[in-house]
């Protein structure tokens, strides 16, 4: 890799399969990236590509069944018990349903205040304190609202106390899973806007994982596009918006709706569905529905390969190269 | 016979709650033509789902008053009767749910369902619906027709499943097509199939189409007319073009400029809209809009605007101090 930062987060491998011996579902089909320090990486793919699967796997909220995950150079996936307590309060979590990831009959601050509890790591009055502080900082005047209940709140504001809880451990990496997609338009330009506050303030490191392409692009430097449970292009962000080399990549981009009466009516639509995970295509997993398709996609895999800096795509054709022929 | 399909006046819904009532819908007016494809577009909580509901006749029984009128293709939908309802369901106007999976019986073939209606509302008899049905299946697009009219729901994939739902609503060629929110929860790759497959029956079965949802994207390349809903009222209607380049209230704005742009720059700051939509059970006098409304004066807390007529045609608003027009600057 070219870049000479030093990555806080170094996924290898990694792997999730459910289902039986006999029935394999490979989720996460052995995907490999880093994400930097104080960047924001975006994850995009439509659903079943293994995206949020990716992210809870970096949480071990579902097991790897392969490969290895380091943050900060101590891997995840080998640690227990305490120790494997301690290095999850780097990293948190944030769902893509704010009203059911806050329980609904505890008070605001008790559910802010809750990892502090958990590690007992601070005394009463600077519990307060730090509960004030973080609810000042979500856009939630702690001294009206501190003491309501979760159920009391709208979806966004339910958002922004999940984002005020993930942020009482200091952690160095956020995962946000869909964080916004429930939200109407206007709460989630407010999130939106806040999340990039936040990350400033407080240094944070994101994983931002989401379907709606116009969202990710916003918050990320870099995207990476899954298909399938593999990752198919990991560029910059505006670059890989504005020259995909990974036909879907491309198909995807030009799927996206824009607000806009003048975005060309009838784009190049992606025919057929994804195939089933139970069963994916040999080879490329996308050249099932790949226009430029041939006999070598079938037979081997392409792999993840830098055609420019910080630019990968695992394709045999990127379309760049298509082009120049 | 004039090509006006439907004609909607003052039509307003209130339900009975326990907090008191909750005007969902507050006096809408619009016409439909035909072969015309309106949008409805509006936050969650803006009444587009009750207003479209509404149109329907499909409302609850119990607790809720409508008043106005809705006129479709010279019907009466506002106090008619089930019996008189079920006379122009499917033939005269179908819906389109958003959530395919829930619109579907699980347990019940999926050929079967699209059966029924042809057998109990065109008196089909068995042989004759199964053709028209598998037809049907392939007019929406539907690969191997024959093998999947035997599929249950659960065997298909969402955007096949809402593929199913449009070729039910398609059975007994209906006048208006009323999609709410018909891609909400599919994928980008799958909503523009679905949108694109909507266009085509649209001008192949001579259809008029509402499509009610909350993604600008959706309605910006494929309605001719938009309307905009905000607490229950329609805020600014038009042409959509002018809705969407030459809008004239700032709520119209706002939602435009608060979506981020796939075209614009990563780490674009975004105009969030600041507060939230209002409590419909406290409605004040005034525009619903204004606590979160750059641009409110005293007048505007006081007293609503009424929609005014713009320059373009059919483009209205309802603002007191409408933002200057484009018209004619570029």
């Amino acid at each position: 890799m070219s870049d000479p930062r030093t990555p806080l987060l170094k996924v290898r491998d990694l792997s999730v399969t459910f289902g039986t011996k006999r029935h394999p579902v490979s989720a996460v089909a052995g995907i490999s990236f880093d994400v930097y320090e104080g960047e924001t990486l975006g994850l995009v793919g439509e659903s079943g590509c293994g995206k949020s699967t990716t992210g809870k796997a970096i949480m071990r909220i579902v097991e790897p069944t392969g490969g290895t995950v380091e943050l900060e150079g101590r891997d995840i996936t080998t640690e227990k018990g305490r120790a494997l307590r301690q290095l999850r309060t780097r990293l948190q979590m944030i769902f893509q349903d704010p009203i059911s990831s806050l329980n609904p009959r505890r008070r605001v601050k008790d559910i802010v205040a809750e990892p502090l509890d958990c590690w007992k790591s601070v005394t009463g009055d600077e519990r307060e304190r730090l509960v004030q502080d973080l609810l000042s900082k979500v856009g939630i005047d702690p001294l009206v609202y501190g003491n309501r209940y979760a159920r009391q709140f709208s979806g966004g504001q339910c958002q922004r106390i999940s984002i005020a809880r993930s942020l009482a451990m200091r952690p160095k990496l956020l995962i946000c899973d869909e964080m916004v997609s429930a939200l109407d338009v206007s709460v989630q330009a407010q999130i939106l806007n806040l999340l990039e506050d936040l990350k400033n303030e407080y240094g944070l490191t994101l994983l931002f994982i989401a379907h709606d392409l116009a969202v990710v692009k916003n918050v990320s430097d870099r995207v990476a596009v899954m298909y399938l449970g593999k990752i198919c292009e990991i560029g910059p962000s505006d670059t890989l918006y504005e020259d995909p080399e990974h036909p879907y990549t491309k198909f995807l981009l030009g799927a996206a709706l824009e607000a806009d009466v003048d975005s060309p009516v009838h784009g190049d639509v992606l025919e057929g569905e994804p195939p089933s995970p139970l069963n994916p295509p040999s080879g490329c997993r996308f050249r099932t529905r790949c226009p430029n398709a041939t006999e070598k996609c079938a037979s081997e895999e392409p792999l993840l390969q830098e055609i420019a800096p910080g630019h990968q795509v695992a394709c045999h054709y990127p379309l760049r190269t298509l082009a120049r022929r | 016979m004039s090509d006006r399909l439907l004609e909607v006046r003052d039509l307003a819904t209130t339900f009975a709650t326990a907090g008191g009532p909750l005007p969902a819908v507050g006096g809408v007016s619009f016409d439909l033509n035909q072969n015309e494809t309106l949008g409805i577009v509006g936050e969650s909580g803006s009444g587009k789902t009750v207003l479209s509901r509404t149109i329907m006749g499909l409302q609850p029984r119990t607790n809720v008053t409508v008043s106005g009128s809705a006129r479709l293709n010279g019907f009466e939908v506002v106090g008619a009767s089930e019996e008189a309802k079920r006379g122009i369901w499917g033939t005269e106007v179908a819906m389109v749910f958003q959530d395919p999976m829930t619109s579907l019986n699980p347990v019940m073939r999926i050929g079967k369902q699209i059966d029924e209606v042809l057998r109990v509302r065109l008196g089909m008899d068995k042989a004759a619906a199964k053709a028209r049905a598998i037809e049907l299946l392939e007019l929406v697009g539907i690969p191997s027709p024959v093998e999947r009219y035997r599929a249950y729901p659960g065997q298909l994939s969402g955007g096949m499943r809402q593929r199913v739902v449009i070729a039910i609503a398609l059975a007994c060629s209906p006048k208006l097509l009323m999609a709410d929110e018909p891609t909400t929860g599919l994928d980008v790759t799958i909503q523009a199939q679905i949108l694109n497959l909507l266009d085509r029956l649209k001008s192949q079965l001579q259809m008029s189409v509402i499509l009610v949802t909350h993604d600008l994207g959706v309605v910006a390349t494929r309605t001719s007319r938009i309307i905009v809903m905000y607490a229950g009222r329609v805020v600014e209607t038009g042409s959509t073009r002018d809705v969407f380049q030459n809008h004239r209230m700032p709520y119209t704005r706002a939602l435009l400029e608060s979506s981020p742009k796939v075209a614009s720059h990563s780490h674009t700051r975004l105009q969030a809209i600041p507060g939230r939509p209002p409590n419909l059970m406290k409605l004040t006098a005034g525009c619903a809009f204004a606590p979160r409304c750059a641009y409110a004066t005293e007048r505007c807390h006081r007293e609503r605007p009424e929609l005014t007529a713009a320059e373009g045609p059919g483009h209205a608003f309802a603002c007191w101090n409408p933002l200057p027009t484009t018209r004619g600057a570029s």
